[in-house]
C-alpha cells in the first residue's frame, strides 16, 4: 500500500519566543527523525519510544549541530493526526525553526498546508466533522466567549448533547422498523403516548440548541453593524470611541471599497466588525455610485445599522432621504454633538422610528458612548440570559440541520397524535436523524437494522 | 446431440430459472443445467413466498415479465395480506404453496419455452476460448457458449451438518457441486463460506392441531401477478404453536453437540432466520418462541415447523419437538440440518451481476451471498437480461434504488460487506413510500417490453391500465364537490365531513377519512376497480412524500451519473481516508453514487473524490 505523504510545519507561531515546535507527522515521521536528529552522545538514535521526552541535536547532512532540542514520538493510534507524529521543541526565534523546519522537509518531509494536520486528524477518524470544524474556530477565535464556544464544540459537547437525542431518536425507530419488516415476529407494539413525549423532548433539546444558533453564529463570523449618516456628522469620531482602548483585531478587510473602514471589536467578548460607510446618497461619479450601491448591501446584510445624526443642525435633504431608505429597518438612531446646542427637530425622528429609543452622544467628549456600547451588543445578543446556557451551535450549516430535524420531528408529533401509519412515522424520524448526521456525521441507516437484530428475536 | 447453444445457466433454481426465461425470451438459445432434473425450482426450506419486502421482489420481478409471481399464484395453498393498517409503504402479501405443485407446474412452464433445453448434469470447470465460454460435464460432455449464468445456491462445496454428523451434500440429501467449486478457486474466483438452515418436517398425522392456534388464510381480490388471472382457493390453514422454558432447557443442556457452538461450523449464518439454539442462547430471557406449522403441499402428509430450524442431533430435536404443545406424539420424517457453502466474495461483481474479470459470465442467487427465493429470482432475472444484452452488445440493464427493491438489493450486494446471507427488508430501501408493492408494473413494465420478456398483448394490456390511472387522477383533479349538493350530502352521510365550500375530488381524497372507494360510491360507481384504485388513492394521499422521494432520487441520480474510471488507481488520490482508499480499490464502483454506498467511506471522502476527478479532467 502506498503511504501518505509525511508533512512538517512550523506549530508555533512566528516571532521570537523561548521555544519552537515543528511537528511531523505521516508514515515516514520516524524516517525524518532518524536523518536529523543525534543523541546528545552524537550517536544516530536507533530506538523510539513512545511519548517520552528526550533530549538531543538536530545536525545537518553533514554532520553540524544545528540545534540542542528535546522531541518525542507519538505513534499512530495515540497522535492528534492518526499517524505517526513527531514533535521537535527546539530554541524559538524564526531563523533557527525555520533552519530546523528546511532540515526536515530535506530528508523527506512536505511542508503542510494551513490546518493539514486537523484535516488528516479527521481522515483518519480521530475528531468527527464537527469537532474538525471547532478546531479551526477555535484557532481564529476573536474574542473569550468565541473561544469557549469552539472549544466546548471541540470537547465533543455539541456531539454529546446531539448524540444523545439520536439514540433517543434511535430507540423509537428501531422497534417501529422491527414491526414494519417483521409482522409476524413477538415486537411490542408502539406505545403512542409515551412515544410522543420521547419526541417532544428531543425536539425541546434541539430547539433550545437552536435558541442559541444565532447569538453562537454571530460569536463565531462576528457581528456586523454598520454604521451610516451623512458626511461630517462625526462616523469617523464615533469609530474611534467605540474602538477605544479595544484592540482592533483584524486590519481593514480587503476587497472593501476604499470608503468602507471596516475594524472588529471585542464587545464584552462579542466579536463586533464595525463598518464605516460614505453614505447612501447617490453622486454621478461613478466609483461614488459603485459606493452607494455597496453601502446599500452592506445594510442588507447587517445584523444591526446605527444611524447617525448631528444634533447641532436642523435635518438637510440628505437626512430625510436616509430616513426614508431606513425606516423599515429598524436602525438604533443615534444622535451625536450633544455638547452643542441642539437644533434637530427630536420629535421629527421619533416620529419617523416610532420604536427607537433616541440616544445621545457625544463623540467628541465620549459621553454616553458606554451606553451605546452596552446597546449595541443588547441588540445583537439580547439581554436575557447573558450567562445561561453555553453557545455551542456556530455555524450557519448546522442550524440549518437542526431546524430541518425539528421539521421533521414535528411531523412525527402530528403522526403519533392523529393515527398515523407507522410507514410514515419511521420515513419522518430516519429524516430527522439524517439531519442531525450531517452535523455528527453519524449515518444511521445501517444502524438501524444491526439494532433491529441485537434488540429482537426475529424468525420464524 | 445439440450442443450449440448462446447461453448456459447452471443450476435450475429459483434465480436459474427466472435467468434461463429472460435469455429465452430475448431470443437466445439456452441450455439449462441441472443437477437434478426432477429438482427444478426446488423449495429447500420454507413453502412460503412473499412478505414484507420480498413481496415487492416478487411483484418486480412479475412486472418485469418474471416466473415466481404466476408460478406462486397458481400453486398456492393459502394467501395474506401483512401489514395493512402500517401505511401503503409496507403493505405486502404472503403466499403459502404446495411444493410439489410449484416444482411441476415452474418445470412444465420452462419445457414448453421452444429456446429452452433443460439438461441434467453436473458442470465440473467453465474455461474461456477466446470469447467463448467451454462447459465441461463430470460426464465428459462439453458446451461452447457465449455466456454464462452461474446459480449454484448452496449446492457449490456444500456441507451438511446435523449434530455431530457433517457430509458433502446439496440441499435436502441431493448431490453436491464440489469438483466445479474447487475448479472456480484455481481460477482465482474468491470464496467465503455461508451457512443457513431448515427445521425438521413432520407427519402431520402425527400433531395435534387442537393444541394450536390456526392461522387461517385471507380471502384476497388479487395475488402476485400482474398477468395470470387471480384465482384464489379454499385456504388451506397453518398452525402457530409455542416454544417454552422445557424445550429451551433441552437444547441449553445440549448445545455443546450443535456444530454452530462446537466450532464444526465456520460459515456465518443469518440473523433474521436462526437456529433455534441461536435464540435461546441471544434471548436468554424470551419465556417463549413462537412455531408456526406449515403445509408442505396437498399431496404430502408433511409438514414444515417455522421457527425450529435446528442442526442439534436429530435425536435432540425430537426431543425438543416434543415439549412443544400439540407436538408431544411429533414423528419426524426428516431432520433439520444446517448447510455450508460457497459465496461469491461480492467485490468481484459488478452491479450488472457480470464477474468483472470474466466478460459474459455472470451470477446470481444464493452463491452471490443472499439467502430466500425471492432474492434469488431478483438476481436471477437480471443476470439473464445482462446475459441477453451482453449476447446482443449492449449496455447492461442497472435498476436504481429509487426504481426497485431489485436495484436496492443489487447494489447492496456490490457495494456492502454482508457478513450474513444477505435478506431484503423495507428497512434498506430509501425510497420506502415509492418501491410500493402495487405499483411495481408502472415502475418496470415498460422494461419488461423493451427486453421482450412480456408479449404484445401483455404489455397492450398494461398500457390500458396505466391509461385508466391517468384518467382517474385527472378526472379527480378536473372534478369538483359543491357544498348542499346531492353528492356531498351523500359523502356526508358516509364519511362525516361536511363540505363548506367547492372543493376538487382530488383535495377530498387527500383527508385521512375519505376513501377513494367512497368517492366513487357517491359519484360515479362504475369506476371502482380494486388494484387501480390502491394506485390512485396512494398517488394522491401520499402526493407531498412521494415529491419529496422524488427530489432525493433526482439528488441521487445527479451523484449515479458521475462516473469513475474503471482503472482510477485510489491510492493515488490525495486527501482520501486510508480506509476509503482501501475500499474502494476493492469494490472500485462504477460511479460516485455506489462509491458514497460503500461501507466507511465519508461524505468528505465523497467530496475529495469529485474535486480530484473535476481538477483531473476526467
Amino acid at each position: 500500500m502506498k503511504t501518505t505523504e509525511t508533512i512538517a510545519a512550523i506549530a508555533t507561531p512566528p516571532g521570537e519566543g523561548g521555544i519552537g515546535i515543528i511537528r511531523i507527522s505521516g508514515d515516514e515521521a520516524l524516517l525524518v527523525g532518524t536523518k536529523i536528529l543525534r543523541h546528545p552522545s552524537g550517536k544516530p538514535i536507533k530506538s523510539w519510544p513512545e511519548r517520552k521526552v528526550r533530549l538531543g541535536y538536530v545536525v545537518s547532512p553533514d554532520g553540524e549541530r544545528v540545534d540542542e532540542v528535546i522531541f518525542f514520538y507519538f505513534k499512530k493510534n495515540h497522535s492528534y493526526t492518526g499517524e505517526d507524529v513527531l514533535e521537535i521543541q527546539g530554541h524559538g526565534g524564526y531563523q533557527n525553526l525555520k533552519k530546523i523546519l528546511t532540515l526536515v522537509l530535506k530528508a523527506g518531509a512536505r511542508l503542510a498546508e494551513p490546518g493539514e494536520f486537523t484535516k488528516r486528524a479527521f481522515l483518519n477518524g480521530r475528531i468527527d466533522l464537527a469537532q474538525a470544524e471547532a478546531v479551526i474556530d477555535l484557532i481564529r477565535a476573536r474574542t473569550d466567549l468565541a473561544q469557549q464556544a469552539a472549544f466546548k464544540q471541540l470537547q465533543g459537547d455539541l456531539s454529546q448533547i446531539l448524540k444523545e437525542q439520536e439514540n433517543s431518536l434511535m430507540e423509537l425507530l428501531v422497534p417501529i422498523e422491527a414491526a414494519l419488516d417483521f409482522p409476524e415476529d413477538e415486537i411490542p407494539d408502539l406505545e403512542r403516548a409515551r412515544a410522543l413525549e420521547q419526541i417532544h423532548e428531543v425536539r425541546r433539546a434541539l430547539e433550545q440548541l437552536l435558541a442559541q444558533a444565532d447569538r453562537g453564529i454571530l460569536l463565531r463570523d462576528a457581528a456586523s453593524v454598520v454604521i451610516v449618516g451623512r458626511p461630517n456628522v462625526g462616523k469617523s469620531s464615533l469609530l474611534n470611541q467605540l474602538l477605544g482602548e479595544e484592540r482592533a483585531i483584524v486590519t481593514p478587510l480587503p476587497g472593501t471599497t476604499r470608503d468602507f473602514v471596516s475594524e472588529i471589536i471585542d464587545l464584552e467578548g462579542v466579536p463586533v466588525r464595525l463598518i464605516d460607510t460614505a453614505g447612501i446618497r447617490p453622486i454621478n461619479d461613478p466609483v461614488e455610485k459603485a459606493g452607494v450601491e455597496k453601502a446599500r448591501q452592506l445594510m442588507a446584510e447587517a445584523d444591526l445599522i446605527v444611524v447617525l445624526f448631528d444634533a447641532a443642525t436642523p435635518l438637510t435633504p440628505e437626512d430625510q432621504e436616509l430616513i426614508a431608505f431606513l425606516q423599515a429597518k429598524n436602525p438604533l438612531v443615534v444622535l451625536n454633538k450633544t455638547d452643542l446646542p441642539v437644533k434637530l427637530q427630536v420629535e421629527t425622528l421619533q416620529t419617523a422610528f416610532p420604536q427607537a429609543k433616541i440616544r445621545f452622544i457625544s463623540a467628541l467628549s465620549g459621553e454616553g458612548i458606554q451606553e451605546l456600547k452596552a446597546e449595541i451588543r443588547a441588540e445583537l445578543m439580547g439581554t436575557a440570559g447573558r450567562e445561561e446556557q453555553p453557545v455551542l451551535v456556530t455555524k450557519v450549516r448546522h442550524k440549518e440541520a437542526l431546524s430541518e430535524a425539528i421539521e421533521c420531528l414535528n411531523l412525527v408529533e402530528e403522526g403519533l397524535a392523529e393515527a398515523g401509519s407507522e410507514d410514515l412515522l419511521a420515513l419522518n424520524l430516519r429524516a430527522a436523524l439524517e439531519a442531525l448526521g450531517k452535523i455528527t456525521g453519524r449515518s444511521v441507516s445501517a444502524e438501524i437494522i444491526e439494532e433491529i437484530f441485537s434488540q429482537f428475536c426475529i424468525g420464524k | 446431440m445439440q450442443h450449440s447453444f448462446d447461453v448456459a445457466v447452471i443450476g435450475a433454481g429459483h434465480a436459474g430459472c427466472e435467468a434461463a426465461n429472460a435469455t429465452a425470451k430475448m431470443g437466445f438459445r439456452t441450455l439449462l443445467l441441472t443437477i437434478n432434473f426432477n429438482n427444478i425450482a426446488f423449495m429447500p426450506c420454507n413453502p412460503s413466498v412473499g412478505g414484507p419486502g420480498k413481496g415487492n421482489l416478487v411483484r418486480e420481478v412479475d412486472a418485469l415479465g418474471g416466473l415466481i409471481g404466476r408460478n406462486t399464484d397458481l400453486a398456492h395453498l393459502q394467501i395474506r395480506a401483512l401489514n395493512t393498517n402500517k401505511g401503503p409503504a409496507v403493505r405486502a402479501l404472503r403466499a403459502q404453496t404446495d411444493k410439489q405443485l410449484y416444482q411441476r407446474l415452474m418445470q412444465n412452464y420452462l419445457e414448453r419455452q421452444p429456446l429452452i433445453s433443460i439438461r441434467q448434469g453436473e458442470v465440473i470447470a467453465l474455461d474461456r476460448i477466446k470469447d467463448h465460454w467451454r462447459l465441461t460435464l463430470s460426464t465428459g460432455v462439453k458446451y461452447e457458449v457465449a455466456a454464462v449464468v452461474i446459480a449454484t445456491g448452496t449446492f457449490l462445496r456444500g456441507k451438511v451438518h446435523i449434530g455431530q454428523l457433517s457430509f458433502p451434500s446439496g440441499p435436502q440429501g441431493q448431490h453436491p457441486a464440489i469438483a466445479f467449486g474447487e475448479y472456480l478457486e484455481t481460477l482465482g474466483v474468491k470464496f467465503k463460506r455461508f451457512k443457513t438452515g431448515t427445521p425438521a418436517r413432520v407427519r402431520r398425522r402425527s400433531l395435534n392441531f387442537a393444541a394450536m392456534i390456526e392461522q387461517p388464510g385471507d380471502h384476497l381480490a388479487y395475488g402476485f401477478s400482474h398477468w395470470v388471472p387471480w384465482a384464489p382457493r379454499e385456504p388451506v390453514s397453518c398452525w402457530l404453536t409455542y416454544t417454552n422454558e422445557q424445550t429451551h432447557e433441552i437444547i441449553r443442556k445440549n448445545l455443546h453437540l450443535a456444530p454452530m457452538y462446537c466450532g464444526a461450523i465456520t460459515g456465518i449464518g443469518t440473523r433474521y432466520c436462526p437456529a433455534i439454539e441461536n435464540k435461546v442462547v441471544n434471548f436468554p430471557h424470551r419465556e417463549r418462541h413462537q412455531v408456526f406449522i406449515e403445509p408442505e403441499g396437498l399431496n404430502t402428509d408433511e409438514m414444515y415447523v417455522a421457527g425450529l430450524s435446528s442442526s442439534l442431533p436429530e435425536e435432540i430435536q425430537d426431543q425438543f419437538l416434543r415439549t412443544v404443545p400439540g407436538l408431544e406424539e411429533v414423528e419426524i420424517v426428516r431432520p433439520g440440518y444446517a448447510i455450508e457453502y460457497d459465496v461469491i466474495a461480492p467485490e468481484q461483481l459488478s452491479a450488472s451481476l457480470q464477474i468483472r474479470e470474466w466478460p459474459g459470465v455472470f451470477s446470481a442467487g444464493q452463491i452471490n451471498g443472499t439467502s430466500g427465493y425471492e432474492e434469488a429470482a431478483a438476481q436471477g432475472i437480471i443476470a439473464g437480461i445482462n446475459a441477453g444484452l451482453y449476447l446482443k452488445g449492449e449496455s447492461p440493464f442497472v435498476l436504481r434504488r429509487d426504481e426497485a427493491y431489485i436495484g436496492v438489493l443489487i447494489d447492496d450486494l456490490v457495494t456492502k460487506e454482508n457478513n450474513e446471507p444477505y435478506r431484503i427488508m423495507t428497512s434498506r430501501a430509501e425510497f420506502r413510500l415509492s418501491l410500493r408493492q402495487e405499483n411495481a408494473d408502472l415502475r418496470l413494465t415498460d422494461y419488461a417490453y423493451r427486453f421482450k420478456l412480456i408479449s404484445d398483448e401483455e404489455y397492450d394490456r398494461f398500457q390500458a391500465k396505466r391509461q385508466r390511472i391517468l384518467a382517474k387522477l385527472s378526472y379527480l383533479e378536473q372534478n369538483q364537490l359543491l357544498p348542499d349538493s346531492k353528492e356531498s350530502r351523500a359523502l356526508q352521510e358516509i364519511t362525516g365531513i361536511t363540505i363548506q365550500q367547492k372543493i376538487s375530488l382530488k383535495q377530498l381524497l387527500k383527508m385521512p377519512a375519505v376513501k377513494l372507494s367512497a368517492l366513487w360510491d357517491v359519484i360515479a360507481p362504475e369506476k371502482g376497480c380494486l388494484l387501480e384504485d390502491e394506485v390512485v388513492e396512494n398517488y394522491v394521499k401520499y402526493e407531498g412524500y412521494l415529491e419529496r422521494e422524488a427530489k432525493m432520487a433526482a439528488r441521487l441520480r445527479k451523484m449515479e451519473e458521475k462516473k469513475l474510471p474503471e482503472d482510477l488507481d485510489y491510492m493515488a488520490v490525495p486527501n482520501l481516508s486510508s480506509e476509503a482508499r482501501e475500499k474502494l480499490n476493492k469494490f472500485r464502483p462504477a460511479t460516485l453514487g455506489q462509491a458514497g454506498r460503500i461501507s466507511g467511506i465519508s461524505p468528505a471522502d465523497l467530496s475529495t473524490l469529485l474535486i480530484w476527478l473535476t481538477g483531473s479532467g476526467r
